[in-house]
């Protein structure tokens, strides 16, 4: 098997959840009440020890420590998409993100855990416990505020409106599609992304909103080839600050 | 951005001179009591509270407040005005002396769970199930059954109905593998890094 195509989807799927868990992480403290806090908190924690057990592996294909990895590369050497970039702003599109990116990372795991590539199939296992709550979380607080008052679901609707061009960047293929595919490594991108669609419309379905035309949405490419919105860097400079510092800092 | 945390928006606002107004309700969720059971087996007991808009958001909060670094197989929620409470003793006498034994009342019975807490500062722990048609009829059931020479400081019924169980399939919830040292503060040794950064500092 072709170690490019591996390490490419490796690196994409462990640059998703380290800016994702750094992002959600920015709302420690901050949380709409202290559990939800706690709740959001963890499994931004969950993200980023998932991001470290896949550069982990990457490590062990020959790549740099997964702290070197992580706090030493530049915006442009990043496969993280742009959706898990964009700036918290308000609960409302943080939830909306959480939503929609933890669905698609379930069923990303669920098509893993039947991976030729055993230390996938193992991980997906691992896993699967700390993405059921993660889609639990995510599919009641849409069920709740989905329907309860106006404000509530205008907020969530426009934060949709706005998240599902860069969600389907999430998507965007890799040149080694089929080669993944055909040596059973992973079954690409437009499974997954079908079997997302599917479920995010049924979660939705369930509540006042309503999942916009998805002929008429434009993809949000780039992110996989490292082509970054003005978001990635400032978070980027934040999150290595301490390791710049100090290499050799524990924490 | 206005701070969405209740926390924040609880810090007094400057007032007007010479106003003098009614004092405001806080803005809060109402409260779900959690009960969690650490080991197959083992009794579920009562952890603690949270806050949440509906007994279904007070399950998935419930699961990361009480349940994220202890073991736990399983664990469920009530809304806490549906827990009906005996009279507290000192211990010298039990609670069930203080709760009336009833005859058996007409009406459709259904089931209520009992907890008992047997030393103050401890938790209530889950005893059993009676039936019963009211909250009263199913401690009186309670002490019938549950009474014996232990001091108990003090009893809950629950009804059943009104408990948000966790489901056989969600319970995968907790295959969480206990390698996962992160989770545990301890892990961290916080203590003694800040002993060694305090050396090196001399």
């Amino acid at each position: 098997m072709d170690e490019l195509a591996l390490k490419e989807l490796l690196y994409k799927m462990a640059d998703d959840l380290l800016i994702l868990g750094h992002r959600n992480s920015e709302w420690t403290g901050f949380g709409p009440l202290l559990e939800e806090d706690i709740a959001f908190s963890s499994m931004a924690q969950d993200k980023i020890g998932q991001s470290y057990a896949l550069y982990s592996i990457l490590h062990t294909l020959g790549e740099r420590e997964p702290d070197t990895v992580a706090f030493t590369r530049n915006g442009n050497q990043f496969h993280n998409s742009i959706f898990v970039e964009l700036p918290n702003g308000e609960y409302d599109f943080s939830l909306i993100r959480h939503f929609l990116y933890d669905t698609a990372e379930a069923f990303r795991y669920e098509m893993l855990s039947a991976s030729s590539y055993q230390p996938l199939a193992e991980l997906s296992r691992k896993i699967r416990a700390e993405l059921r709550y993660h889609t639990l979380h995510a599919n009641t607080w849409m069920k709740q505020l989905g329907s309860a008052t106006e404000e509530s679901i205008g907020r969530l609707q426009k934060s949709l409106d706005y998240a599902i061009p860069f969600a389907l960047g999430m998507f965007e293929a890799s040149p080694y599609e089929k080669e993944l595919i055909t040596t059973g490594v992973f079954g690409g991108e437009q499974v997954l992304q079908e079997r997302w669609m599917k479920k995010v419309e049924e979660i939705i379905s369930q509540t006042s909103l309503h999942v916009p035309d998805w002929k008429l949405i434009q993809p949000v490419f780039g992110g996989r080839e490292g082509k970054h919105s003005e978001f990635l860097q400032p978070l980027l400079d934040e999150m290595s600050e301490v390791f710049r510092i100090d290499p050799s800092a524990e924490w | 951005m206005k701070s969405l945390d209740p926390r924040v928006n609880r810090l007094p606002v400057i007032g007007q001179p010479g106003q003098i107004l009614p004092k405001a309700p806080l803005d809060q969720f109402g409260t779900f009591e959690v009960f969690v059971q650490p080991k197959e087996g083992k009794p579920f007991q009562h952890e603690g509270i949270v806050h949440a808009p509906n007994l279904e958001m007070a399950f998935v909060l419930a699961k990361e407040a009480f349940t994220r670094r202890f073991t736990c197989v399983s664990l469920y929620v009530t809304d806490t005005r549906n827990v009906y409470v005996s009279p507290m003793t000192d211990g010298t006498v039990n609670a069930y002396e203080f709760v009336n034994e009833i005859p058996t009342q007409s009406g459709d019975k259904t089931s209520y769970e009992i907890y008992h807490l047997l030393k103050r500062g401890k938790q209530h722990q889950h005893v059993g199930t009676v039936q019963a048609v009211t909250p009263q009829e199913a401690m009186s059931e309670a002490r019938k059954i549950f009474k014996n020479d232990k001091v108990v400081y003090n009893i809950w019924a629950i009804r059943t109905s009104d408990i948000r169980f966790t489901n056989p399939e969600e319970k995968e919830l907790w295959l969480t593998l206990p390698e996962k040292k992160f989770r545990d503060a301890s892990d961290y040794k916080g203590g003694d890094k800040l002993k060694e950064f305090l050396e090196k500092a001399k």
